[in-house]
């Protein structure tokens, strides 16, 4: 706050240095945040502080007790936990690399200057953020349905002989969720790319061809360093986003067959909800994802090098 | 300076009057629930919750029309995925706001929700005769020897076909009466070579059909006393299990991934049969251009002593719920749903509902011949098997031991042994239930 206040260069703040003069000259600003940090801390603070508190506690429904550490320490032994969290880590190594470099690719190619049409492309691409997710889900499950017309489009390029079964089948099941989940987050992804490429400078393109700079060398040297906090951004908050990835596996295949596609965030639901409920368990589990997401956050910030 | 002074109190008194009507409001809620606690003991209007409108609220409906008490009844259809996530945020909230006077519960799930929350449900002893209802339908919605639930819809399966593609296969309705599964995996054979029809329609991830098979042996994913995991050295799992398996491979099977495509496959003529639940007979109706191509075997049953052809596949109950009109509430239910032997009938009339009220089944509309399923008396037919069903305790654990099982049944499937695949399924399910 101090400093904020300083950049501004009050000259009355640089006669008055003592603390108390400073704290009654900043009491008003503090009044303007108050009621935000109330109703932050009220809303937000309060149940997460919570919810660890229910973390510590097990039992069906409203019976809990504390139980210290358990259940994190049931975690580890937890064969169901540790089948949702490996297929989120799949689904998280593979389908957040392939999103951000399509989501660049195709921001690029529309970022060019001679393409035609570039509206009606950029909102092709976009459009599948506005559907809702429990109905793009529900499409793509008839699309991978084993009368499906992705079957029968295979079928007809004579790719496959018999139709596959890709909900019911642990691993074409995953490559359905990654499909429909890139499908619908590359467009998001690629809005922020576009944004970002229109306040690159287009001197220093130009620049770069003087110098001879083929596109590629254009693109890895001046567009990727340039983009990088925003590459950085979307990497964090598609992180997040796969992390709790619910609405589409809920829908196209219910986790099944078997584990094979079930999420963290579809396991706590089936904690609370599916089994004899256990809040406390549940608490625990979404807890990890808290966790972890800190953790890789903070992994891509250092590898990233923002060390400011 | 004077001006700023003014400024800043009339700030601070900005935020204290937010602060004052925040905590008015919320003290204004806790009077607004004590209040309507003391004064509403007996509303006028009683509230229900239930899923299927062309089902279990139509049944409802039905109530509220014969019965002569003076209360206005009002059903709220939720999906039933809602009713549970919304019981179970409500019910461990701690507070009954909100909630609803019945509730409809499947049977499966009735006991996680009354011993999760023991002091939410109002048992209702004095309300009905627990002995009038089916006895499997007992033990799931009691504890403690009190009766909380008011037995509603039967589950009773049956071996739903088509009798011209059996019949073109060289088979009869005796053929297929009291038959075990692997009797049942032999005709599907002879079927599908004959008539190139699938035999079944089957969800990979959804093991309902194997637990209609244990039931008809009597067993469960639990033990009698429903509490203590038994799959490793379970029998019937393990038969049905192995059954499963057989059908699987049997080429016979037409995957299906969800409910509409299950009921696609029928509805389409693809396939010779439907195991099911009685329920499943409304969506086969609904095929009008199959009338007459229809009629219902008893279910098949374990190759295993003690096993009988009748078996149960879903069915609900009513609940009442302890809030302000929870004797209304009992007593309505009571009326119709607990003694009002007429009600049963027009309830199969215009309802197609089945109870397990037994003194209804000697009435006229049971027996009916249903011109759709070739004349054959259906509802009597159904509640005669009602009778045999096995009772077993459901326990409260049925869906997360499912899952863990529904797991290993793709392991099995893909060649693990099914010793393996038990002894891992145990532990993993007592790990979790612990």
């Amino acid at each position: 706050m101090s400093k904020v206040v300083n950049r501004a260069g009050s000259p009355y703040l640089e006669r008055n240095k003592s603390f108390g003069r400073w704290y009654r000259k900043n009491y008003i600003g503090w009044l303007f945040i108050l009621l935000a940090v109330a109703g932050i801390s009220l809303f937000y603070f309060y149940p997460m502080g919570r919810a660890l508190l229910l973390s510590f506690q097990s039992g069906m429904g409203s019976n809990l007790e504390y139980v210290g550490l358990n259940n994190y320490i049931r975690l580890f032994s937890d064969p169901t936990f540790i089948a949702a969290l490996t297929n989120t880590f799949i689904y998280l190594l593979i389908q957040v690399p392939i999103m951000i470099l399509l989501a660049l690719f195709f921001s690029v190619l529309l970022n060019d200057a001679t393409l035609k049409f570039k509206g009606f492309f950029r909102t092709a691409i976009f459009l599948p953020c506005v559907t809702s997710l429990v109905a793009y889900a529900v499409i793509f499950k008839y699309l991978f349905g084993v009368d499906g017309l992705i079957n029968q489009f295979l079928m007809d390029l004579s790719l496959i002989s018999q139709p596959l079964n890709w909900l019911s089948d642990p691993v074409l099941a995953k490559i359905t969720i990654i499909a429909a989940i890139t499908w619908r987050w590359t467009g998001y992804n690629m809005i922020f790319y576009l944004s970002a490429l229109q306040n690159i400078d287009r001197s220093m393109y130009e620049a770069a061809r003087i110098d001879g700079a083929t596109s590629f060398q254009q693109f890895f040297y001046i567009t990727v360093p340039m983009l990088k906090p925003i590459i950085l951004f979307t990497s964090i908050i598609s992180t997040i986003g796969t992390l709790q990835i619910f609405d589409e596996i809920m829908n196209i295949t219910n986790g099944g067959p078997g584990n094979a596609t079930l999420s963290i965030s579809m396991y706590i639901y089936n904690l609370s909800f599916e089994y004899s409920p256990d809040f406390g368990y549940a608490a625990t589990v979404s807890y990890v994802i808290v966790i972890l997401v800190v953790i890789l956050s903070l992994i891509q910030f250092k590898v990233a090098g923002d060390d400011k | 300076m004077e001006d700023f002074r003014f400024k800043k109190s009339w700030l601070s008194a900005l935020v204290l009057l937010t602060f004052l009507v925040l905590a008015a409001c919320s003290s204004d809620e806790e009077g607004g629930a004590s209040e309507e606690g003391e004064a509403a003991e007996d509303p006028d209007t009683i509230t229900a919750w239930a899923w299927d409108p062309n089902f279990n609220i139509a049944a409802l409906e039905t109530a509220k029309e014969s019965y002569d008490g003076d209360v206005e009844l009002d059903v709220i259809e939720n999906a039933q995925d809602d009713i549970v996530s919304k019981l179970n945020t409500g019910l461990s909230s701690g507070t009954m706001k909100g909630m609803p006077n019945i509730v409809l519960i499947e049977d499966q799930r009735a006991q996680s929700f009354l011993q999760s929350y023991p002091e939410a449900f109002f048992p209702i002893d004095d309300y009905i005769n627990p002995e009038d209802f089916a006895s499997y339908k007992l033990a799931p919605t009691s504890l403690d020897d009190k009766q909380y639930g008011l037995p509603f819809d039967t589950g009773v399966t049956g071996l739903f076909f088509r009798t011209d593609y059996l019949e073109e296969a060289g088979y009869t309705m005796e053929d297929l009466t009291d038959i075990t599964w692997e009797e049942y995996i032999e005709i599907g054979q002879d079927v599908k070579e004959t008539t190139g029809k699938d035999m079944i329609s089957l969800d990979p991830n959804d093991l309902g059909l194997i637990r209609v098979m244990i039931q008809s042996a009597g067993a469960w994913y639990v033990d009698e006393e429903g509490t203590n995991v038994n799959i490793e050295g379970n029998e019937p799992l393990r038969k049905a299990f192995e059954n499963y398996k057989a059908m699987m491979e049997a080429d016979f099977v037409k995957a299906n991934s969800d409910w509409s495509q299950f009921i696609a496959s029928f509805n389409s003529g693809d396939v010779a049969t439907v195991p099911s639940g009685n329920w499943i007979g409304a969506s086969i109706e609904a095929e009008e251009s199959q009338a007459g191509d229809w009629a219902v075997a008893p279910i098949p049953r374990l190759d295993m002593e003690g096993a009988v052809n009748a078996s149960n596949q879903g069915g609900s109950s009513f609940y009442v719920l302890n809030v302000p009109g929870k004797e209304k509430a009992a007593e309505f239910l009571g009326q119709t749903f607990g003694e009002n032997e007429e009600f049963y009938q027009d309830l199969v009339n215009d309802v197609g509902a089945i109870g397990t009220y037994t003194p209804a089944s000697d009435g006229e509309a049971y027996q009916t011949e249903n011109e759709f399923f070739g004349g054959q008396s259906l509802i009597s037919d159904f509640s005669t098997w009602v009778e045999d069903i096995p009772s077993v305790n459901y326990g409260m654990h049925t869906y997360s031991i499912e899952d863990i099982l529904a797991a290993e049944m793709q392991n099995y499937l893909k060649g693990k042994s099914l010793d393996d695949a038990f002894a891992d399924a145990q532990a993993q399910a007592e790990a979790q239930l612990k």
